[in-house]
């Protein structure tokens, strides 16, 4: 039977973590460390075989067992809501995920009553309005820029991810409302987990071992 | 005309004669276990009254469910599973069958899932009920099956997670678990999030003994030590009585000699507030959901007004085809039809021999020479016989067979014809 263990990677910075990650866990990752436009690195030695996808792709491949194990942000997690494994936060990648918007609205978000809110995060945007805080919202899907939104009177508030406060601060925006802490984690496919678990246990546990010491 | 005219709808398929017959002749095999197995087949109708799923809400969320009216406004969906119907069926139809009943059933279900993967929005399951035991035996006997349903299909790399979802429950009573943190800690537990699962022990304020206990729960090791170990931890009257339970159907399966195939998983926690005890999925290689999943829900009955315990297991004949597909093994071939072709003068006597060709198990098209075009192929005499042709497995679709004017029959095979 296949025993590869396929591993999607979310193209860019969160690959190079995982792959150096990986690596000090004695894992052999120079596969995917070729520099190449391939989708798909494979190294029959070890074994392994690498996806370099989309973010927003990598729950989707690791739900449907394209991959066994996935390496993502909790963002992604959160606003794609897969039935998965999800076994070790990783650490790096760290922000916030938030309700931002302009200095006035601080400490007084419900005094809108009828809350326009501009977000990347769809889901996520829902999930905390209507199910935690039962409340009714008009949700606009954008696709980047997101602060534009309240300044330009597109929304009146924003749901998206904070790292410094910097782009808020310099737009004249703040935070409003925490909704979740966000970083990489790792996910495992629910049937790899019990078909595959002599290769995937003591790989999770070796990464569990390096975050550990450091 | 509408733009849809070309298309069918998200997550249905149209299924081709090579395919269909792999599909049927799974049905066929799935239909003839169940039947080994003594249960008795139902058929329930492909809609149903929206209220009869209303109540169970958790299992079967609103928005999953295929919803019409009919001519008098009351809302109706198409059959979302087959555990529900044959659970109205027992409490209504068969209340004063004596348990217990042991329903089969094997149809098409309908669900808005996403598609994908081998998941469709119309899908065919079958699946099995045992109805008024609530016997580890009776757990034993569903699981069993399940595994024999996997295994009479073709399907030869099996492994069963068996989880008990009192012992969660037991937890969460002893605990005071509110239900918001109940519900908080069980899909923790149930996905896995380790961190989080340590943030939330923490605001609990519980001991180190219980954030021992939990671990145990989220750990993949799937050993049956594990409940000797839980035991060692744990004293609370509901997971003690889970536990024993747990250990009581492993050693049905046990005599079964099924034990090979088993592990345990505590944290499978989905779909908790309908299942009441005994949990279990199995799953394969190439396939990334359960191949069949099943357990005990002693509610499902006493919902329809009849108390009546209830366990049972469904497959999705859908997964066991992506399965064997991407597994390489060898599928069904649609055995071809002999073409018996005549001139119009003897049609009579090409009608009977076709038919007599049937009786003996062939499939016989009959089709007049005008409405052959042959002149397109080369015909090359065929050394055999019927008799020979009635005896081979694998027949060629390239035989044909030409009713002469003295009405004997002549065997051809036929190539392209070369200019």
């Amino acid at each position: 039977m296949n025993k590869t263990l396929t591993i999607a990677l979310s193209k860019g910075r969160l690959a190079d973590q995982a792959i150096e990650l990986l690596e000090r866990a004695g894992y052999n990752c120079e596969a995917a460390k070729e520099k190449t436009r391939k989708l798909i690195l494979e190294d029959p030695q070890t074994g392994m075989r690498f996806i370099m996808a989309k973010p927003a792709d990598v729950p989707t491949y690791v739900e449907y067992g394209a991959a066994d194990i996935g390496v993502v942000g909790k963002d992604t997690l959160l606003e794609e809501g897969r039935q998965l494994y999800e076994v070790i936060d990783l650490g790096f990648g760290a922000c916030r995920m938030c309700v931002c918007g302009p200095n006035e609205l601080k400490g007084r978000l419900d005094s809108i009553a009828n809350k326009r809110i501009g977000t990347k995060y769809p889901r996520i945007a829902r999930e905390y309005f209507e199910i935690k805080k039962r409340e009714s919202v008009e949700i606009i899907k954008l696709n980047g820029s997101v602060e534009l939104a309240p300044l330009i009177g597109l929304a009146d508030i924003i749901v998206d991810i904070v790292e410094s406060g910097r782009t808020l601060e310099e737009n004249g925006l703040t935070v409003l409302e925490t909704i979740a802490p966000i970083s990489a984690r790792m996910v495992v496919n629910r049937v790899s987990m019990k078909m595959k678990a002599d290769s995937i246990n003591p790989l999770i546990q070796a990464v569990k071992r390096q975050l550990q010491e450091g | 005309m509408g733009q849809w005219q070309f298309h069918t709808p998200e997550g249905v398929i149209d299924y081709l004669p090579e395919e269909c017959a792999v599909k049927r002749s799974l049905e066929s095999k799935l239909r003839a276990y169940f039947l080994t197995r003594g249960y008795d087949e139902i058929e329930t109708p492909g809609i149903e009254f929206y209220d009869v799923y209303a109540g169970s809400e958790v299992f079967t969320p609103q928005e999953t469910l295929f919803k019409f009216c009919d001519h008098k406004g009351r809302i109706l969906c198409l059959r979302y599973d087959g555990t529900v119907p044959a659970a109205r069926l027992a409490a209504t139809v068969c209340r004063d069958a004596e348990p217990p009943l042991r329903f089969s059933y094997l149809g098409n279900m309908y669900r808005f899932n996403e598609s994908g993967g081998g998941r469709q929005r119309e899908f065919t399951q079958g699946g099995l009920e045992l109805l008024g035991l609530d016997s580890p035996d009776a757990d034993g006997e569903i699981i069993a099956a399940a595994i024999g349903s996997a295994q009479s299909l073709g399907i030869r790399d099996i492994q069963v997670s068996i989880g008990q979802v009192s012992f969660f429950k037991g937890l969460v009573e002893e605990w005071q678990l509110s239900q918001e943190d109940a519900e908080n800690l069980q899909l923790k537990i149930d996905t896995r999030q380790t961190v989080a699962l340590d943030e939330l022990i923490r605001r609990l304020g519980l001991s180190e003994n219980d954030r021992a206990v939990l671990e145990i729960m989220t750990s993949h090791d799937g050993n049956i030590d594990v409940i000797d170990k839980l035991k060692r931890l744990v004293d609370y009257p509901g997971c003690i009585e889970a536990l024993n339970n747990l250990q009581a159907v492993l050693n049905v399966l046990d005599d079964y000699d099924l034990m090979s195939y088993i592990s345990i998983d505590l944290g499978m926690l989905q779909s908790i507030n309908y299942y009441t005890g005994i949990i279990f999925k199995g799953f394969t290689y190439g396939l990334g959901f359960p191949l069949f999943s099943g357990g005990r829900y002693d509610g499902a009955v006493a919902a329809f007004g009849r108390d009546l315990a209830a366990t049972g297991f469904s497959i999705g004949i859908n997964f066991v085809m992506s399965a064997l597909r991407r597994q390489g093994s060898s599928e069904t071939k649609l055995q071809p039809a002999v073409r018996l072709v005549y001139e119009q003068d003897m049609r009579k006597k090409a009608l009977a021999v076709s038919n007599e060709w049937r009786q003996r198990g062939l499939r016989v098209i009959c089709q007049s020479k005008q409405d052959s075009a042959l002149d397109k192929v080369d015909l090359t005499a065929y050394a055999g016989g019927i008799e020979e042709i009635l005896a081979a497995d694998g027949l060629s679709s390239r035989l044909i067979a030409f009713m002469r004017d003295d009405g004997d029959v002549q065997f051809f095979t036929m190539g392209v014809k070369h200019q």
